[in-house]
């Protein structure tokens, strides 16, 4: 199983359009299930089929393993069909005029394997993937999950050197979503294929990858485990689009903020950061509540709120506390014991402080304090 | 720490690395992308081919009007071949100008102005009364009424000649002059019957383009308005007929636009008093060769064709900005007609009898009858139709007995089958080139040289190949009086229609089944052979039927192109008019009018479409 190396990609469509991808560097490694995040139109979906062949570069160059296959230096544009991936399309993109089985064994068809070869491997593909009872249908007489099944399966079934996926689960519904997603970290751990999964969903990335690729406007913003960019977010960008409900930013704005600066005088102390602080971040979790200011631990930021609303998410709680200058919303995992008007403390402990420069880029020198674990 | 060094090496800040890349390069990895695939390859032989069949003949038959002709040498003093201005004085400015092109030119748009008011009148009151009233029967009706449009126009004019035929013609009598009243000129040919026939072939298009308007109408806008205090009468005039102005406009420029090209119909009523329009005109100087002449006047058909064309584009963009925004108000609620309902039942019922059943009926008696007009039992025969030893002159035998008609369709279905069958695989094929070609270029000169034909009248389309194809030229012979003419002329002049259905069908299918494909490991040929073909066989089936059947009703080709050896059940039932064995012509016109009929109704059948689709509902 090979490696994905993608130097500095570039794609534009005509000149007058922005770029879908500038300069992308990025490794997957072998073996790796690597997720592609970000909103519509980052680009994430461009850079998966650039991986695929399906794209052309404007620039930069792609290898998979010590293969070049796309460089428009070298003058090297290896055809899709010739780089032995699978893919699996966020429509399915079943064959309609094909059985399941014939849309399973096509790939093997077209690479001459023997036929007792060929239904062995597909008796196997499918019943690994439990759509065995549905070989002689057609596509439209499936559900979306069982298409969905197919359209690994017809994938899985030539043994492709790399998986890709471009939004697969997106058209299920809640409860199918988390059976596929299983059943993707299952294929993962047994086919042991490199997979790199393209979403938007934060929660789909978290949940399977095992690195993760953050993507904004055509750029890359952070590459790293999902522990990592939930915990350690290298810029605004990534600190606000990952985590439901967002992370809580505290603007350094021109006007004298109250929050802020008792916010950034603490963690220019309590932290020792020494640049300058644009803004500060604090996940929804993180932020506590307590009634009197005896209850909040010593080492703490505290601040004095008004709660003005407390709405209810089923297993959690959302507070909107304000202070004089700013509104925060923590979350809570028991219910509060508040009512809109009452008055009442946060408190933050210094570990959970984002710090970011005015540029909106990390500032790592709180994090050397805590050193906080890596994976 | 090696994730902080990362985390640096990611910040926007960080310096941008460029590689210069040459344009050699560019050139050399897209060149290299293009080329791998057939796609480019085939492409670029399209768009050669279509030059040749589309623009070329255009071209030729313009080059025509201001080169002096073969024959022409003497009396305009010039070599042939030279530039002169001399038969655009003629066709403009000359004595006979004004039978040449003014009065041919008022005769067409007055006979167009005729049939667009009464079409426009009738069709959008039906459109009305099947889309938002309560008239019993609405259902039928949207599929009865719409079967004009099916039919050959000269089926109709036809119908009329039978029935108000007078002496100014030989062959057999008009049923109302059989029956003691002769009709005078005026009712039995030229402008009248004209702009009545055409009115109802057309009709069904007007019903067809407001009532897909008017359902898409919103009630709520009524709604508001009668809120407001308006009276019914305010609201028709205040919201609903702005509202319906570009389905009006259209249905306008686009009945012009066929108007022009209309030959059938002025052919069979105009012709008797010398009732010339633009593209009977054109046929007259074909026939007496004078292709200068008829250079200029294909020109000038066409270039009002453009023109009218252009209108139509600029309205259609300019009626955007009427688009109402579709709610889930936009329920259509009937109006109750209340004792109007029987009044309206009775218009409609009318208008079928008059556009389809009386038409048919009159055809269809003409052919089982001995004398016009005489309803005995002993008058009524099927000779005309499977008799032997007929006593005519050059006739012996029934329709269905005659070996010409045998040869006229066998050639019909040889010459249409050939090039619709062409033009239904290059239109799936230009589709799939403009949708998927890498080169933007390429798929934008085939889209619209492929649809230029739209835009020229079939006359005039003719007259180019005529000009063309006449002659030897280089490698290619001289193709006139040959099948390949004809089916080269046919396959151009579908192809606006066969191309468009297959962009729209390839459009439809999206990329991503042939992409699954190619990254199973497919190379072009297999795509195309297990993939495209197969999922687009509907679409292939219908992009060949529907040529098929409006080639078989199609006249303004053949008419100048066929030569009797080529002779197809049109042109065939035009000669049989021209002899005046007015059985046996009406017989073919049956067999083709049930042709493209029960063709329509098969393709809508195969596609899982209708016309009429939810007028009536």
């Amino acid at each position: 199983m090979p490696s994905i190396h993608i130097n500095g990609a570039n794609k534009s469509y005509g000149s007058k359009m922005a770029n879908a991808v500038t300069d992308l560097d990025l490794e997957i490694g072998d073996g790796e299930f690597m997720c592609l995040l970000g909103p519509s139109g980052c680009g994430k979906t461009t850079t998966l089929r650039m991986i695929a062949g399906l794209e052309n570069l404007s620039g930069g160059e792609i290898r998979v393993g010590d293969r070049l296959v796309d460089s428009i230096q070298e003058g090297v544009f290896v055809p899709p069909e010739n780089r032995e991936m699978g893919l699996v399309f966020q429509s399915y993109a079943l064959w309609p005029h094909m059985t399941i089985e014939r849309n399973t064994d096509f790939g093997l068809r077209l690479r001459k394997i023997p036929k007792a070869e060929r239904e062995q491997r597909v008796n196997d593909i499918m019943k690994a993937l439990d759509i065995a009872k549905y070989r002689d249908r057609y596509p439209s007489q499936l559900s979306g999950g069982q298409q969905q099944r197919v359209a690994l399966a017809r994938m899985l079934a030539v043994n492709p050197t790399v998986l890709l996926l471009d939004e697969p689960l997106s058209n299920l519904d809640a409860r199918l979503r988390l059976e596929m997603r299983a059943e993707l970290k299952r294929i993962h751990a047994e086919f042991k294929t490199t997979i790199v999964f393209v979403t938007h969903d934060q929660w789909e990335a978290m949940t399977l990858a095992t690195t993760i690729a953050v993507m904004n406007g055509g750029t890359l913003q952070q590459i790293g485990s999902p522990n990592d960019i939930y915990n350690r977010p290298a810029n605004r960008f990534v600190a606000e689009f990952v985590g439901t409900p967002p992370m809580n930013i505290i603007e350094g704005g021109s006007k004298s903020d109250d929050l802020f600066q008792q916010a950034s005088s603490f963690v220019a102390t309590r932290l020792r950061v020494q640049s300058e602080i644009g803004s500060i971040g604090i996940r929804p979790e993180t932020i506590q509540l307590a009634q009197s200011i005896d209850q909040i631990p010593p080492d703490s930021f505290h601040n004095r709120v008004t709660v003005t609303g407390v709405l209810p998410t089923g297993g959690s709680w959302i507070v909107e506390a304000k202070t004089a200058s700013a509104t925060l919303f923590p979350t809570m995992q028991s219910a509060p014991n508040l009512r809109p008007g009452d008055g009442a403390y946060l408190w933050i402990s210094p570990d959970a402080f984002h710090v970011f420069d005015r540029a909106g880029n990390r500032l790592t020198d709180a994090d050397e304090v805590f050193r906080r674990p890596t994976n | 720490m090696a994730i902080i060094a990362e985390v640096d090496r990611k910040s926007p800040t960080r310096r941008k690395r460029t590689r210069h890349i040459t344009r050699w390069q560019v050139l050399r990895y897209h060149g290299k992308i293009a080329l791998r695939e057939p796609t480019t390859f085939i492409g670029v032989l399209a768009a050669i081919v279509f030059t040749y069949l589309i623009v070329v003949p255009v071209i030729s038959i313009a080059l025509d009007s201001v080169k002096v002709q073969l024959g022409h040498e003497r009396r305009l003093s010039a070599n042939a071949g030279d530039i002169t201005l001399a038969y655009i004085d003629r066709v403009f400015f000359s004595p006979i100008s004004q039978d040449l092109f003014w009065a041919p030119l008022v005769n067409t748009l007055t006979v167009a102005f005729g049939a667009i008011s009464i079409s426009v009148l009738i069709g959008g009151l039906v459109a009305w009364l099947l889309t938002r009233t309560d008239m019993p029967g609405r259902r039928w009706f949207a599929t009865a009424l719409i079967v004009p449009y099916m039919l050959p126009a000269w089926t109709f004019a036809l119908a009329w000649t039978t029935l108000f035929k007078n002496r100014t013609v030989g062959g057999g009598l008009g049923w109302l002059e059989a029956l003691g009243w002769a009709p005078p000129d005026w009712i039995a040919y030229g402008r009248v019957p004209i702009i009545i026939i055409l009115a109802l072939h057309y009709t069904p298009f007007v019903i067809l383009l407001f009532g897909s308007a008017m359902k898409r109408f919103d009630s709520q806008l009524e709604d508001c308005a009668r809120i407001l205090g308006a009276s019914r009468f305010q609201i028709g005039l205040r919201i609903i007929l702005p509202l319906m102005r570009p389905a009006l406009l259209s249905a306008i420029v686009l009945i012009f636009a066929k108007c022009l090209g209309e030959f059938g119909v002025p052919y069979v009523l105009g012709l008797p008093v010398h009732f010339d329009v633009l593209s009977t005109s054109l046929f007259r100087s074909i026939a007496s060769r004078q292709s200068g002449a008829a250079g200029v006047l294909a020109s000038a058909i066409m270039i009002i064709g453009v023109l009218t064309l252009l209108m139509d584009t600029w309205l259609v963009r300019e009626a955007r900005r009427f688009v109402t925004v579709g709610s889930k108000g936009s329920m259509n609620r009937r109006s109750r007609l209340g004792k109007w309902r029987a009044i309206a039942t009775g218009f409609a019922g009318l208008l079928f009898l008059v556009s389809v059943g009386a038409p048919i009926l009159t055809l269809f008696l003409s052919t089982v009858m001995k004398i016009p007009a005489l309803f005995t039992l002993d008058n009524f025969t099927f000779d005309f139709w499977i008799g032997r030893d007929l006593e005519t002159v050059g006739f012996p035998n029934g329709v269905l007995l005659s070996p010409d008609l045998w040869r006229a369709a066998y050639n019909t279905l040889t010459i249409v089958g050939l090039a619709a069958a062409t033009s239904g695989i290059m239109g799936l094929l230009v589709g799939y080139i403009v949708v998927r070609s890498p080169m933007r270029l390429l798929a934008l000169f085939l889209r619209q040289v492929t649809f230029f034909p739209y835009l020229v009248p079939g006359i005039a389309f003719a007259a180019a190949y005529l000009s063309l194809f006449a002659v030897s030229r280089g490698p290619v012979p001289a193709l006139y009086g040959t099948v390949a003419i004809l089916v080269l002329a046919l396959i151009a002049d579908q192809m606006p229609y066969a191309s468009r259905a297959g962009i729209s069908a390839m459009t439809q299918l999206g990329k991503d089944p042939e992409e699954a494909a190619q990254v199973a490991g497919a190379g072009w040929l297999r795509r195309m052979l297990f993939i495209v073909v197969p999922i687009q066989k509907g679409s292939l089936v219908t992009g060949i039927l529907l040529p098929f059947i409006s080639g078989i009703k199609g006249l303004s080709l053949f008419v100048i192109l066929a030569v009797p050896s080529t002779d197809v059940l049109t042109t065939f039932s035009l000669r049989l008019i021209d002899y005046h064995y007015t059985q046996a012509a009406n017989a073919v016109v049956l067999i083709i009018a049930a042709i493209a009929y029960f063709g329509t109704i098969a393709a809508q059948r195969l596609t899982k479409t209708n016309l009429a689709e939810g007028l009536g509902n």
